[in-house]
């Protein structure tokens, strides 16, 4: 699964970036340029996915696809799809990550109903005494008070939630083995969990494999219970966990002084910041805001133009683009391409 | 009220474990104490029955932040509520809510750097407390294998004229740090009470190899005749992460233990091994702590561990039921070489103390060099704790005199693992005990019947298989 996902971050990359690009977007990496090229490229469901992913098991990987005839490496630090690649590349599963939107916090989502889980476990068995799956206070906390406000000591609230997952799970789209591989990371009274070690072994794939496959499903879990209220229990599990500012902060606060009619010149004066900085933020602006209009900045028929060169020429590389399209600046350029796509 | 009833209104007990009564009764007096109790000795009650006689708090300094978790969880699951953990998980408003109605609380946990911090110091200074208890007090010790810099810095702390009584714990102490803890923490006199190291149901066995390769045979065969549940302690995690894999490739219920896998995942390896579905744990030292398993059969040492205190220790994790159990010391020329490489592969080297000075020089940070991973989070506080107070040469000849220690320590370990003499009496006699009594199956070189202790590996236990996704969630949510 790792293999597939970085050879579909290549493919979309388009031999435009070194290979650290696609390594900046798997640990999401909170940068201008990473954010540009997530809505350059379209890679949003692949943003922080592994935020601890050690650059040697990357490197292996890439260093894999060079011995596969898949890509060729550059001394630069760019690469070329090779046309087996491509034809790999175009053969892989399509994957169901929303990294965008959650960002690791499916874990905490996890950690939450794993405590819950192994709480109701252990309560329905009489027991009252157990080594809490999370040492984390904050989770702690959060659980107790979850089950105090649903009163877990009638003893429904098993049945409850029991029922609610049942149902989630099999609204998903995937495979049964994906659902069964998330149960066996939660524990309870007699039952204990399996290591990811054990896990990878039964399913006959690498470790790192098996916990793509467990956040794969945590990702659509999230997302069917945003979009349907009939989750009542797991609705409030997963509240506040996924992300609705997607910008940085600093965007965030340019983004603010723009809306109150600041102009960019303004801005770089207000914030005391450079004008290049302020031009990232609205460049990130754009490729976030739908309702962010870049007709201040660049006019349609400039717009017009670039699109065509980029789809003429195959390419969103500025320099490229700066050349063939006459009389345009590189910001008025990523601005273009940042808002042509989303 | 007697003891007894005030044990038994509280903890459901009725009869203390040795030592107990004599080490409340002592801080009911009003002495200071040190009591070395073994894990899972009820070394805590020590300080928590004195707490709901005594009307004022108790402070407990704990170096080891899941420790700490650990009993705040214990207490509050037979009902006390004021208990309270002061550490650097509290958010700033958590804090200061708990600082502020400090004396309320019955129990007020904390670590050394939280008691370092002013305005902890400030608060403590204005409010009675009737005990303080240093949980794991051999880290004190700048020769105990996990020193704490800020142990030491505390000392000063008791050293004041108008405090209550000190109650120094541990599980391991030998005479030499027992006597560091003493001086540290200024003690007056204090009580002193150690268990009795010697556990008679537990055989010593030891084998001698003339080669690597020939271990390596007999640990795989040992494991798939002879019973458990047992613990094979390993020097490496990769060595316990390949032996693990070996077993399991012959079908065993095996799995391997050490400190690089996640929490998670090491309490999943710990439950499925209390519940029954694995019978073998291959683990590196990191395995044991807070581990509550009686029945435990064999416990395997495939090479020698660094200390004779740090053996006791996990060979004393077989047999708690009382049963027969065995501890097996494997040997072969040339480990206690492996076992120098070990210990001192942790310690800060000279340049290390160089580049200190260099990066204090240079006015970057020093703590740079941790995340630049060029030594471990341990060797860094050593560095760190020394290099403020020393000059260059003093902190090299001070960690030259550390590594000293250590291979002094493993010779000890060495001696005992080669003795031709009662290896019982020589582990007893090295904390300063005199064996009593020598039990039937006493050790390798009194003679020990193997067949009286070993079970042979009658049956093949069923792996447990995975069952489907929907009947998993029934079977954790709702039983069957």
């Amino acid at each position: 699964m790792f293999h597939q996902i970085l050879l579909q971050i290549f493919h979309k990359l388009n031999n435009e970036r070194t290979v650290s690009a696609a390594y900046h977007v798997l640990r999401g990496k909170r940068s201008g340029q990473t954010i540009q090229d997530i809505g350059l490229f379209q890679l949003h469901n692949y943003f922080g996915l592994l935020p601890k992913l050690p650059r040697a098991t990357f490197d292996e990987a890439v260093s894999t696809f060079s011995q596969y005839s898949w890509l060729n490496m550059q001394e630069s630090g760019h690469y070329s799809m090779k046309k087996l690649g491509l034809q790999r590349a175009e053969q892989t599963a399509t994957f169901l990550f929303d990294g965008w939107h959650y960002r690791g916090n499916e874990h905490a989502f996890f950690a939450r109903l794993s405590l819950i889980v192994q709480s109701l476990s252990y309560h329905r068995a009489d027991m009252h005494s157990f080594s809490p799956i999370s040492k984390d206070p904050q989770v702690q906390a959060w659980v107790r008070a979850f089950l105090v406000n649903h009163n877990y000591q009638l003893g429904h609230l098993q049945q409850q939630l029991f029922e609610e997952c049942q149902q989630v799970l099999t609204a998903l789209p995937l495979a049964d083995r994906q659902k069964q591989l998330v149960l066996y990371r939660l524990s309870g009274h007699s039952s204990p969990g399996w290591t990811w070690q054990q896990l990878a072994s039964e399913r006959n794939e690498s470790v790192l494999d098996s916990q793509l496959a467990f956040i794969e499903l945590l990702h659509t879990l999230l997302n069917e219970v945003h979009q349907n209220s009939t989750y009542a229990l797991l609705g409030q599990i997963a509240d506040g966990l996924r992300i609705k500012a997607l910008l940085t902060d600093s965007a965030q606060q340019t983004a603010q002084l723009y809306e109150q009619g600041y102009s960019l010149e303004q801005i770089v004066q207000l914030r005391n910041l450079k004008q290049s900085t302020i031009e990232d933020h609205l460049v990130e602006i754009a490729m976030n805001e739908p309702n962010f209009s870049i007709g201040p900045f660049v006019s349609y028929e400039e717009a017009e133009k670039v699109w065509q060169a980029s789809k003429h020429y195959q390419t969103k590389k500025l320099k490229a683009l700066h050349e063939v399209v006459e009389g345009m600046s590189y910001f008025q350029l990523r601005l273009v391409l940042a808002k042509g796509e989303v | 009220m007697e003891l007894e009833q005030t044990l038994a209104k509280y903890f459901g007990y009725t009869t203390f474990r040795p030592g107990q009564r004599e080490v409340i009764e002592a801080i009911l007096a009003g002495k200071d104490g040190i009591a070395l109790l073994p894990t899972g000795m009820g070394k805590s009650l020590c300080y928590q029955l004195p707490g709901y006689i005594l009307q004022k708090p108790v402070l407990i300094v704990s170096p080891l932040l899941s420790l700490m978790q650990d009993q705040v969880e214990q207490l509050k699951r037979i009902g006390e509520k004021r208990v309270v953990a002061l550490n650097s998980f509290l958010s700033l408003t958590e804090k200061r809510y708990a600082l502020h109605f400090l004396e309320q609380y019955r129990f007020i946990f904390t670590s050394p750097e939280m008691l370092l911090q002013q305005q902890v110091q400030e608060k403590l200074a204005k409010m009675e407390l009737s005990l303080i208890v240093v949980d794991e007090a051999h880290c004190i010790s700048q020769w105990g294998f996990d020193f704490r810099p800020d142990y030491l810095r505390i000392g000063e702390w008791f050293s004041q004229e108008k405090r209550p009584p000190v109650l120094a714990l541990s599980a391991t102490a030998t005479q030499k740090v027992v006597n560091d803890i003493r001086t540290t923490l200024s003690l007056h006199a204090p009580f002193e009470f150690m268990y009795n190291v010697d556990r008679p149901t537990i055989s010593l066995g030891r084998v001698v190899f003339a080669d690597r390769a020939d271990k390596a045979k007999w640990i795989l065969q040992h494991i798939k005749e002879t019973a458990g549940p047992g613990i094979l302690y390993m020097s490496s995690r990769k060595r316990a992460e390949q032996y693990s894999e070996a077993f399991t490739q012959a079908g065993l219920r095996v799995a391997a233990y050490h400190a690089g896998y996640g929490a998670e995942d090491r309490q999943f390896i710990q439950q499925q091994f209390i519940d029954g579905e694995l019978d073998w744990i291959v683990a590196t030292n990191a395995f044991g702590m807070g581990i509550n398993k009686s029945d435990i059969r064999q416990v395997i040492h495939e090479t020698m561990p660094a200390n004779v205190a740090n053996y006791m220790q996990e060979i004393g994790r077989a047999g708690r039921d009382g049963e027969p159990a065995l501890a097996i010391l494997l040997y072969c020329d040339g480990d206690e070489e492996l076992a120098k490489f070990v210990v001192t592969g942790d310690l800060p080297s000279a340049s290390h103390v160089d580049r200190y000075q260099e990066l204090v020089r240079q006015q970057v940070q020093p703590s740079q060099m941790l995340k630049n991973g060029e030594l471990s989070e341990t060797a860094f506080r050593v560095l760190a704790y020394w290099s403020q107070k020393e000059s260059v040469e003093q902190v090299k000849a001070r960690l030259n005199q550390l590594v000293l220690e250590k291979y002094q320590a493993v010779d000890e370990m060495l001696k005992i693992t080669q003795t031709k003499d009662c290896i019982r009496t020589q582990l007893v006699g090295y904390f300063g005990q005199k064996l009593q009594e020598k039990p039937e199956n006493c050790c390798e070189n009194c003679g020990i019947h193997y067949d009286e202790i070993n079970t042979e590996r009658l049956k093949e236990e069923k792996k447990v298989e995975m069952i489907p996704w929907e009947s998993r969630l029934k079977q954790l949510l709702i039983g069957f």
